[in-house]
């Protein structure tokens, strides 16, 4: 009974965490079809296979960091609500503010991508008449 | 029955699972890019392909067995928890660098490629 409320704790972290990064990569990465298909130049499968291992790369980087902060150390704890509260605002806060820096990270990857493509059709028209 | 032991057991089916199935979508998305790279060449691709996953597989598993040697001994029944969950946390960061890595190094090839052309 002692040690109940670290377990509760956890049971609570672990969902939230979870969730957050599933609606956060499912709202990006949907969106984020369309940047990917004007990217690759409507070559729709390359589009998608790369919008594809992004978001494997997202889930990784987020759960792979919530999972190594999940830890509540036991000797600071003295098992009261209050102070489960505490921590938990303090670890859940943390994640999802670090969320939200992942999510406008991977946005301006998009635009610089959609930036550069669009670079490389001016030069591929400038090209040859700056040759001749 | 040993908390440790325990531990481990569930530690090694959640690593196998997560390792397999990242692979897989890896493997399969993969094969569309390395084919763009080199559309001429269909079965080298595969065979690439077919290597580069060996050779995830074999980096990974290694890296999870091995790591199983550093763990501090589990006292009770939350510490189950937050030992595993640190443990695949770092295990799946370290996954998630090289995911990105590999898909620089394949866009930087992929452009290379383009201006030679």
């Amino acid at each position: 009974m002692e040690t109940s409320k670290i377990i509760i704790g956890y049971f609570i972290y672990l969902p939230v965490i979870i969730l957050l990064t599933f609606f956060v990569s499912k709202t990006l990465f949907k969106n984020g079809r369309i940047f990917m298909i004007e990217i690759f130049k409507g070559r729709e499968e390359i589009a998608l296979s790369t919008n594809r291992l992004f978001e494997v790369g997202f889930y990784l980087l987020n759960l792979g960091f919530g999972l190594s902060i999940l830890r509540i150390e036991s000797y600071h704890f003295d098992e009261t609500y209050q102070e489960l509260i505490e921590v938990l605002s303090t670890k859940i806060g943390g994640f999802s503010i670090y969320l939200g820096v992942m999510l406008f990270l991977n946005l301006f990857l998009f635009l610089r991508g959609r930036k550069k493509s669009k670079s490389t059709i001016i030069q591929r028209v400038q090209g040859p008449t700056v040759t001749q | 029955m040993n908390y440790n032991i325990l531990s481990y057991l569930i530690y090694g089916c959640i690593m196998v699972y997560i390792i397999y199935k990242v692979g897989l979508i890896c493997y399969h998305n993969g094969n569309i890019f390395v084919l763009h790279l080199m559309p001429t060449n269909a079965q080298l691709c595969l065979y690439i392909n077919n290597i580069l996953l060996t050779g995830y597989y074999l980096v990974n598993i290694g890296y999870a067995v091995y790591s199983i040697s550093t763990w501090n001994t589990v006292k009770n029944s939350y510490n189950i928890i937050d030992t595993i969950a640190s443990h695949i946390g770092s295990i799946v960061l370290i996954l998630a660098v090289l995911h990105y890595m590999n898909i620089i190094v394949l866009q930087l090839f992929f452009t290379s490629q383009k201006q030679h052309i």
